[in-house]
């Protein structure tokens, strides 16, 4: 298991369900210096966000997917 | 903890609970033996586990990286399980005697760990290169290589000499976990068994 602080994991549901909608966050999600590390498992019925930051807030990810089309809520673990 | 713990809570604290971890990691386990990767979902797996998905997905990033980190863990308590009492030194006879009953030890205490490594160690869902075996490998490999330079061992094709020493061994389990033999009767591998086995065995690896 990575060691990773877990309230640095932030999770969310989503509706990027393939490859070329996830091409369309890609770049805006890799190019934020504040992400360590994101993927968005496209198989699963709630399409979950997973990103990683110590200094991310909920409200700025769920912005920047809003931004570029696409629905998303935190999940609560 | 420092001083601060006690005035700083965070907007969101999540503890590592370890309990929750095991839970998790036991019922995937026990999913992928039971119905096999295209059987679960993380969905199911959440449901399985009394946990929300969310949490779920704070372990793991889908279904192919929480195989991966199965299987890393199934492997390193496999090798550790197996390197117990073990040296490289040992002779022939004590070394295989030692792998031997560790191996079964890991059978009959983590049977679902066991049938896991089983059915995924071929599995092209595992991404190999982030297994690290090495360790053990390495042990198992200059146990091998002492024992020809000690003129114990003949020199052989690994594949040959695992068939010989662990082959005989694993069939001899798989009638044990069956509880049956060819003969259909109640079959029990006892240590008189393996002993009787490994001896045969040994002769034959012989020089």
């Amino acid at each position: 298991m990575n060691q990773i602080e877990l309230s640095h994991i932030h999770i969310f549901k989503t509706n990027i369900n393939n490859d070329v909608e996830k091409q369309k966050i890609s770049t805006l999600l890799n190019n934020n210096p504040l992400i360590e590390d994101w993927s968005v498992d496209c198989e699963d019925v709630d399409c979950v966000l997973r990103v990683v930051g110590s200094k991310l807030l909920v409200s700025d990810i769920i912005k920047i997917i809003n931004q570029a089309g696409f629905f998303c809520v935190e999940l609560e673990g | 903890m420092n001083e601060h713990s006690f005035i700083f809570v965070p907007e969101k604290l999540r503890i590592r609970d370890e309990n929750k971890e095991l839970a998790i990691r036991e019922t995937a386990l026990k999913m992928l033996v039971e119905q096999g990767f295209d059987g679960m979902s993380m969905q199911k797996l959440a449901t399985a586990a009394g946990v929300s998905p969310a949490t779920l997905y704070i372990y793991y990033k889908n279904r192919e990286d929480m195989l991966n980190q199965l299987f890393t863990h199934v492997h390193e308590t496999f090798a550790e399980v197996a390197l117990k009492n073990f040296s490289p030194e040992m002779s022939l006879e004590q070394g295989l005697w030692i792998q031997w009953k560790n191996r079964a030890r890991f059978i009959t205490e983590y049977p679902n760990y066991f049938k896991f490594f089983e059915l995924f160690r071929n599995s092209p869902q595992i991404d190999h290169c982030k297994v690290n075996m090495a360790a053990f490998k390495q042990s198992m490999q200059l146990f091998v290589k002492n024992a020809i330079e000690r003129k114990e061992l003949k020199k052989m094709e690994t594949e040959v000499f695992w068939s010989v020493a662990y082959g005989t061994f694993y069939s001899l389990m798989k009638f044990h976990v069956q509880e049956k033999s060819m003969m259909n009767k109640k079959f029990k591998v006892t240590d008189a068994i393996m002993k009787q086995t490994l001896k045969m065995v040994v002769k034959a690896l012989k020089q």
